[in-house]
């Protein structure tokens, strides 16, 4: 037997005005799930305690809370001491108690044809994988999307693809999940890292209609310019000024030893839209040993395309892309675009290895750079944080620089081709950043994305920096010193 | 005199909803009867869970069997489970089951299940214990969730008013007929229903053991709810121990470890590394029936060749690893969960208890015996005998859950009124858990260990009296509801406590060894075919064994 002391979220609507928090010093065995630490504070403690369980072995989904922050099956996620349990944010019921029903409900039901016919194996294999859902919501409840606009959600998308599969069904399921909105999806992730059966709805199901709403004409006509722009010019975004690549040669000395030799696949916005920033991780690269080779052939990775479901013209991209770097002979591929990186990783089969610039400088290591006096925020780009498992890193370099305040890392609404298909959605999202970053109290603010750098930059009034661009100043106020030092 | 009040004392007076058919159970029995009731009228489903989520349908993991091959014959599968039901089993009822299995499992293929096929679009089969063909039809090792999700989405379509999380306390009746129920609503309102026919299909009850596989309604809620209302129960003494459950985490002791992966080829050894199988069962060896795999393991361990958390070796290593990620994922996802790969390293299980064979009892419409009330799934008696085979349970919740349906749907509208003095009597009954001293869960507690100790895989009338007497003193103890959102889990206690008390008088009743009940102290001369008895039989009115009379 073990003690732990958890804190637990109580609320009584017909009691309670608001939601409060209560600690309970319980005794569990050891491996010991979350769900028999709430059974020990019910038996033993406190027998009002609602929360709600069945299988107990993760099978019902009826049991998800939050642990730390995080959703989690309780009857599944080891106890730990100190944890806090709190109802996913659904509206709460009871405690730990939320109410399931109107999501639940809101599935579609298959309207079969009405034969036994089995579909093919093949069929049934790819269904397979969308049917393993247990309902717990717990996609449901972190969906950025739902909470700005109206978007029948994940698990919702999931349904309709999976009946769009089966030819058992009747009903166009596309159109259906276009009313529903299909195209609210920024493509964050969020819903897949949670769900406890692993299923990856933006991947696996949301792209998939995408592609099937494609082939029946129903594409946004703004996400449309985007894949002609893409066919006519290689590039997903027009250019405001001269590009990153008519700035630079092919091939950039670092200032000291060469450490390593990296390939930099550069991005649509960091070379149209934002080259002063890759300017700046360029300064830092060469001040921290890396060659940099920059192949001029290279085009838009296809990730405009991919999420929002136009797929014909794709493997041209990948292979301009590929052959670009596979010529050169170049075995690492460095990524600063968060979505490049992500899109390269996961939707290529390359011939080299993809980084991403926080994991070059930290792998590398860096010269420290001075400290400034600010106080700064980050924001998670939901393509590298969920995209690339890349949460600490950029942290370890933000943090040799200037005080890290921490906020809620979701997303900002610029993935996915919401900014540009439903401006209004992205727009909200951003707004929700903006208070976000205000309750930190941050004076800038951090990221590592271009499209995040970008579209916070429009809605709040403190400057937004990419790390690169926070080292590069770091370097310069060492330098500074160093001059005045030496006067 | 100072007079305390509880906030909580006064009801509101019930709301009293009208139906045709009234469902009690969620499960894989109570949704299909309730999607075929809809076809004849107004048709409410209860459940204390959520729809689609409550109930052990959903935690199924093996399969469904049926007769889908040429070289298969529902002669065959009735003979099986005759033979693995120790012929306890009634006869008709396991004709009907094996001939409408392949029937009621093409529904659901109608209405979207996504079984596993073969390369020819058929439905997959796998091996189960007791059978000689491998006839159990499966969905990876999520059948029963994926049931589910095929007959909630059907339901969507049917038109049914799905109630969740009320409690059923008990059946409402006007003369002998039963005419509805009353229950407490998700606010721990009270609330009756009236209904012409009325469908239990509440599941099973093994939540009266220590260790069970069951899920938090396994509480045997409708045996006495139905034995309250004056049916009979036969075989209430007939508890299947599964032979594989888990025995860490020691607070998830019994969960379920699917007889598919035996099916698929996974071997049982002790301690010793013996495949000890072999001493019990040396022709079926792992796939024998439940009721010798599990007395097999338990005297392994009683004899002390168990592993360190007391269980015996499952050993699928030999298997390919795709094999076990394409067959066996929940199995391996719920072990990397708890530190095991199952790909790398033996499983450890014991017995736990799983399934109750026993029942209100039936006739082949699913009527009870009393007026107005119908029984499906595992809330019924009679299908599955002394032992049931793996994979006809869930065959039974559509075979039976759609007759039940038809028959309450079929029934004549309008038959009966509900007495208030019921609520009212209700009502007292509730407000008495107020002034109640001990919590539910410490009553639960110690009868679960009672159960476990007294009434378990070998039994003996000494024993049993003793379980009786501990069962008898805890239902005199005042239960206490801290609150009315305990009001629901004091009336399930008590449930508990007289499904447990119905399982042990019949153990006591049947004097012999018979499937999964085994009475060491009793010898007799005669195999299962020439057994004396028949049916164990309990009622408000009567209770005894019936006689054969073998030719
Ligand atoms: C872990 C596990 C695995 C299994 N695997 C298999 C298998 O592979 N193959 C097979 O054939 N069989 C299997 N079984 C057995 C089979 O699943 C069950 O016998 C069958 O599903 C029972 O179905 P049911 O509809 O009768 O009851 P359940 O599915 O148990 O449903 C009971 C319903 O009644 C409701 N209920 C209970 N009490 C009340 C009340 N007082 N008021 C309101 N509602 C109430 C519950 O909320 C629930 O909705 C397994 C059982 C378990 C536990
Ligand atoms: S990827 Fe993000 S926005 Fe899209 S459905 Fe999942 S959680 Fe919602
Ligand atoms: S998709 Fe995953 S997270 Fe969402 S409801 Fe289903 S199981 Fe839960
Ligand atoms: S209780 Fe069923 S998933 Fe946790």
């Amino acid at each position: 037997m073990k003690k732990m002391n958890v804190r637990v979220q109580r609320f009584d609507p017909g009691q309670d005005e608001k939601p409060h928090f209560q600690t309970y010093l319980v005794e569990v065995n050891e491996g010991a799930r979350v769900l028999h630490v709430l059974h020990a504070v019910h038996d033993e403690i406190d027998p009002t305690l609602s929360y709600r369980w069945c299988c107990g072995s993760g099978q019902c989904g009826s049991c998800a809370v939050r642990v730390n922050g995080e959703p989690v099956l309780a009857c599944m996620e080891e106890a730990r001491d100190a944890m806090t349990i709190e109802p996913l944010k659904l509206p709460v019921k009871k405690d730990l108690v939320v109410d399931l029903e109107p999501a639940l409900d809101a599935l579609s039901h298959i309207e079969p044809t009405g034969s036994a016919a089995m579909p093919t194996r093949e069929e049934v294999e790819l269904i397979k994988p969308l049917r393993s859902c247990i309902g717990c919501l717990a996609c449901v409840s972190v969906c950025p999307a739902m909470d700005v606009t109206s978007f029948a959600g994940p698990t919702a998308m999931r349904q309709d693809f999976r009946l769009a599969l089966d030819p058992r069904d009747t009903k166009d399921r596309v159109t259906e999940a276009v009313s529903k909105g299909l195209f609210t999806c920024t493509s964050c992730q969020a819903c897949w890292k949670v769900c406890p059966k692993d299923i990856q709805i933006p991947g696996k199901a949301i792209e998939k209609l995408r592609s099937l709403a494609n082939k029946k004409g129903l594409t946004l006509p703004r996400h449309q310019e985007v894949a002609k722009m893409v066919r006519e010019t290689g590039r997903s975004v027009s250019r405001t000024e001269p590009t990153f690549m008519e700035q630079v040669g092919e091939v950039i000395e670092p200032h000291g030893p060469v450490k390593a030799t990296v390939g930099f696949f550069v991005g649509c916005m960091y070379n149209q839209r934002l080259p002063q920033t890759a300017l700046d991780a360029i300064e830092v690269l060469r001040r921290n040993g890396i060659r940099v080779i920059i192949p001029k052939e290279q085009v838009c990775c296809g990730s405009p395309l991919i999420r929002t479901g136009q797929l014909d013209f794709l493997d041209t991209l990948k292979r301009r892309n590929i052959d670009a770097f596979a010529f050169r002979n170049i075995d690492t591929v460095l990524t600063m675009c968060a979505g490049c990186g992500s899109t390269l990783k996961h939707d290529y089969r390359t011939p080299f290895r993809v980084m991403d610039i926080n994991e070059l400088l930290t792998r590398y290591g860096i010269e420290p750079p001075a400290r400034l006096p600010l106080k700064a925020t980050y924001h998670d780009p939901c393509h590298l944080l969920r995209g690339q498992g890349i949460r600490d890193l950029p942290r370890e370099l933000i943090t040799q620089v200037v005080n890290l305040v921490e906020m809620p890392s979701v997303c900002c609404g610029s993935g996915g081709g919401v900014r540009s298909g439903v401006p209004e959605e992205a727009a909200a999202l951003a707004e929700k950043r903006r208070e976000e970053i205000e309750k930190t109290g941050a004076d800038i603010v951090i990221s590592s994305c271009p499209f995040c750098e970008f579209h916070i930059m429009e809605h709040t009034d403190r400057p937004v920096k990419n790390v690169t661009t926070l080292l590069l100043e770091g370097y310069r106020e060492k330098d500074r010193k160093k001059a005045e030092n030496t006067v | 005199m100072y007079v305390y009040y509880p906030p909580y004392n006064k009801m509101r007076s019930a709301d009293v909803l009208d139906c045709h058919v009234l469902v009690i159970g969620s499960g894989g029995a109570g949704v299909r009867a309730a999607i075929e009731a809809s076809g004849y009228g107004e048709t409410i489903l209860v459940s204390k869970t959520l729809t689609g989520k409550g109930g052990c349908t959903t935690m199924a993991e093996g399969g469904y069997n049926a007769v889908l091959r040429e070289q298969d014959s529902c002669e065959i599968h009735f003979e099986d489970t005759m033979k693995g039901g120790a012929y306890l089993n009634d006869p008709e009822l396991v004709r009907i089951l094996v001939d409408e299995a392949p029937m009621r499992i093409r529904d659901l293929l109608q209405w979207g299940a996504v079984f596993d096929v073969t390369d020819c679009c058929e439905v997959a089969q796998r091996p189960f214990g007791g059978q000689r063909f491998p006839r159990t039809c499966y969905a990876g090792d999520r059948t029963g969730h994926e049931m589910m999700a095929t007959l909630v989405e059907r339901l969507a379509g049917a038109g049914v008013e799905v109630m969740n999380e009320v409690t059923a306390l008990d059946l409402l009746k006007d003369g002998d007929r039963v005419v509805g129920a009353v229950g407490l609503d998700e606010k721990s309102e009270l609330l009756a229903i009236r209904a012409d026919s009325t469908v239990l299909a509440t599941g099973g009850g093994t939540r009266i053991y220590d260790i069970s596989t069951n899920s938090s309604s396994g509480t045997g809620d409708g045996f006495a709810i139905g034995y309250r209302a004056g049916a009979e129960l036969i075989d209430m003494e007939m508890v299947q121990f599964h032979p594989t459950g888990a025995v860490y985490p020691y607070d998830a002791r019994g969960r379920l470890i699917t007889e598919a992966v035996r099916g698929e080829g996974g071997i049982l050894k002790n301690s010793l590394g013996e495949r000890f199988m072999s001493r019990y069962d040396p022709e079926r060896m792992e796939l024998s029936t439940r009721d010798v795999v599990s007395r097999a393991i338990a005297t392994e361990i009683l004899e002390g060749r168990c592993t360190a958390h007391g269980g015996v070796f499952l050993d699928v290593t030999h298997l390919p690893g795709q094999q076990i990620e394409e067959k066996l994922p929940v199995m391996l996802e719920q072990f990397l969960k708890f530190g095991v790969d199952i790909r790398e390293e033996p499983m450890e299980v014991a017995p736990t208890a799983h399934h109750m064979m026993g029942g209100l009892r039936i006739t082949p419409k699913c009527e009870t015996t009393v007026i107005g009330l119908f029984a499906c799934g595992e809330v019924a008696g009679g299908v599955h005998g002394a032992n049931r085979l793996g994979g006809n349970a869930l065959a039974d919740t559509q075979v039976f859950g759609k007759r039940a349906g038809e028959s309450a749907g079929k029934a004549k509208k309008k038959r009966g009124r509900i007495d208030k003095r019921a609520l009212d009597a209700q009502e007292t009954r509730l407000s008495a858990f107020f002034d109640g001293e001990v919590p539910p869960s410490t009553v639960a507690r110690s009868l679960r260990t009672a159960m476990w100790e007294g009434a378990g895989i070998f039994r003996t009338a000494r024993e049993l009296e003793k379980t009786l007497g501990v069962i008898t003193h805890l239902s005199s103890l005042p239960v206490k509801a801290a609150g009315r959102s305990n009001l629901a889990e004091c009336c399930i206690l008590q449930n508990m406590l007289t499904t447990a008390s119905l399982v042990v008088k019949g153990a006591l009743i049947r004097k012999e060894s018979r499937g999964a009940h085994v009475r060491k102290d009793v010898t007799q001369t005669w195999d299962p075919q020439t057994s004396p008895y028949g049916h164990s039989y309990q009622s408000l009115t009567r209770t005894g064994i019936e006689t054969v009379v073998k030719a």
